[in-house]
């Protein structure tokens, strides 16, 4: 068996270490087109604020490759794939044959069609070097466009280096694909705190300057700034996919079954090039998102050494950090009106418990979690993630479940209810207490 | 494990957990008054029994966690968080299913029950007043051997 490995993040790294827990012996050859190895993307913005040295940024200890046998092409770039002949075409001029395939392209960052976008000091950040690039530019202000999660956090990493930074977002909320209106607004607030300057319903028109950007232009207003950072989001890379004729789905992601195979036998797909199944949307979702990435890249390991296991599908989850001060949690959908394929027949429900300090909302589509949002008090976050990952039945349990004494052993009755469902033995040994 | 028939749900191991293995002092009077506030990795909630990280054969905070500072010891089989590398971005905390990491915002790190991996035997385990708490193979449970 020979396998080939696309890819060098999260999604990539998580299928070596699967194949490489039912297959010791087999090559597996890495192409990336980063020239950093095991790196995480994710922590970008930490080297940005000066946080992490370039060797923390690392997700797995420097000799992972040697340790996992593991033929690393960094800074290759593969140009051509074969599902007929199982070959590819890399840059470095060779040709190399697979038994089986992974696509672990990730994303691109997207680059807004706006007068004046190819100036100096604008840049993405997505790549290791734009990360450089953005850790080298000189200046005292900046203007980060785009309010979602690298968003936020790069104004916040460029105000730690001593950068007044704006944050411009042309819908009406701080990350609108994380937070409802209610968290966001507890977010912004955190976020203006820290002495950043922040505009929603606001569009960036253009940018001013000769070589180099000195202003944004907005709908409403000039902003001067010395860089400006591009973070309006993602597009999963599907050039490869696309010549070979996988099939791509209406999120422009490359469609997988179960158990993480594309519709060419023996080429799989994993991470944020993955179009899955959304277990709260219950659609065909693109979600960019590490813990995704690290699950997809898992089942496709396996599945790709011979082991067939079911993937049980994607839900978005977003923690932001320390990087505000105080915890916040979202996962599923942020609210009932962002459920796709509504049918007459479901019904929604939104419960939400706001005090000083925190916020926690659930989002109930016919009694099981496809939604939540927990703010200032986060610790109990997995309790809602296992029960939106399972679909099981809680309209009866809500007084439970936003209570601020909710533990685990509480839920031991839901848990019982669908045991076939919680057949782990981390739940069976609990439940098997009778409590 | 717990011997939910012996645990009354005194919160012995709770106070032990935080004062041995969390605080300086490691004396429970001067612990209480520590700043940071020193906290358990052990949790006696809503039922008489002593929940601690599960060690899952499957562990999500695992495949969260977005800088290898949450490991499995190949030994053992235990999962534990590597503190200096810990950017507190709470990842692990997101998808833990039993709520048993602590976000510790004033300490900066995931907090976690390692089983008291650098001391021999668990804390919690030792002080148990009923000796609801020991330390025992659960063969049956767990098939996969780390």
């Amino acid at each position: 068996m020979r396998y080939i490995i696309i890819g060098g993040s999260a999604a990539a790294i998580s299928a070596v270490e699967s194949i490489r827990s039912l297959d010791r012996e087999s090559p597996i050859d890495l192409f990336s087109d980063e020239e950093t190895p095991l790196f995480s993307r994710v922590l970008l913005p930490y080297y940005v604020a000066e946080e992490l040295s370039k060797p923390l940024l690392n997700f797995r200890t420097s000799d992972f490759f040697e340790e996992n046998r593991v033929t690393a092409h960094m800074g290759v770039k593969v140009t051509d794939l074969n599902p007929k002949t199982k070959t590819i075409k890399a840059s470095d001029g060779k040709q190399y044959g697979y038994d089986k395939l992974l696509l672990a392209t990730g994303g691109r960052a997207i680059i807004p069609p706006i007068p004046g976008i190819d100036k100096e000091g604008i840049s993405t950040l997505k790549t290791m070097a734009d990360a450089e690039r953005i850790y080298n530019m000189k200046g005292k202000r900046a203007v980060v466009i785009g309010a979602g999660s690298i968003g936020v956090e790069a104004c916040i990493s460029l105000t730690r280096r001593g950068i007044k930074a704006t944050l411009l977002e042309q819908l009406g909320q701080v990350m609108p694909t994380v937070f409802d209106a209610e968290a966001a607004a507890i977010v912004r607030k955190r976020i203006e705190d820290l002495g950043i300057e922040v505009f929603t319903g606001e569009k960036a028109v253009q940018f001013k300057g000769d070589k180099r950007v000195t202003g944004v232009v907005t709908d409403n207003r000039d902003l001067p700034c010395d860089m400006v950072i591009l973070s309006v989001g993602v597009r999963p890379q599907t050039e490869l996919a696309v010549q070979a004729g996988l099939a791509i789905g209406d999120m422009k992601g490359i469609r997988v079954d179960e158990t993480m195979m594309t519709s060419v036998p023996d080429i799989y797909a994993a991470g944020d090039v993955a179009e899955t199944h959304d277990i709260a949307r219950d659609t065909w979702f693109l979600n960019a998102i590490w813990p995704c990435a690290f699950e997809q890249g898992h089942y496709a390991g396996l599945n790709m050494a011979g082991r067939k296991t079911a993937y049980p599908g994607s839900y978005r989850r977003n923690s932001i950090g320390n990087f505000i001060g105080i915890p916040a949690i979202s996962m599923g959908v942020t609210a009932a009106e962002s459920c796709a394929m509504v049918s007459d027949e479901d019904e929604f429900r939104e419960i939400r418990v706001r005090t000083k300090e925190s916020y926690k909302k659930l989002v109930l589509k016919n009694g099981k979690i496809v939604g939540a949002i927990l703010v200032g008090q986060t610790q109990k976050a997995g309790l809602m993630s296992i029960l939106l990952r399972k679909q099981v039945y809680v309209a009866d349990s809500i007084p439970l479940l936003m209570s601020d004494r909710l533990s685990f052993m509480d839920l031991l009755p839901i848990l019982r209810r669908n045991a076939d469902q919680f057949s782990e033995p981390e739940y069976k040994e609990l439940m098997d207490t009778g409590l | 494990m717990v011997d939910k028939e012996k645990c009354t749900g005194c919160h012995q191991c709770e106070l032990w957990c935080g004062t041995e293995i969390a605080s300086t002092s490691k004396d429970l009077a001067r612990a209480i008054q520590e700043t940071p506030q020193p906290v358990p990795r052990v949790y006696v909630e809503g039922k008489p029994f002593a929940l601690q990280c599960r060690h899952c054969e499957e562990a999500p905070c695992l495949d969260a966690c977005p800088n290898g500072t949450m490991r499995r010891d190949p030994e053992t089989g235990l999962v534990y968080v590597n503190e200096p590398t810990c950017i507190a971005c709470w990842m692990c905390v997101m998808v833990c299913p039993f709520g048993i990491i602590n976000p510790s915002s004033s300490l900066k790190v995931a907090v976690k029950c390692d089983r008291c991996k650098n001391m021999g035997y668990p804390i919690c385990a030792e002080v148990c007043p009923t000796g609801a708490l020991s330390l025992v193979e659960r063969k049956d449970y767990r098939k996969k051997k780390f």
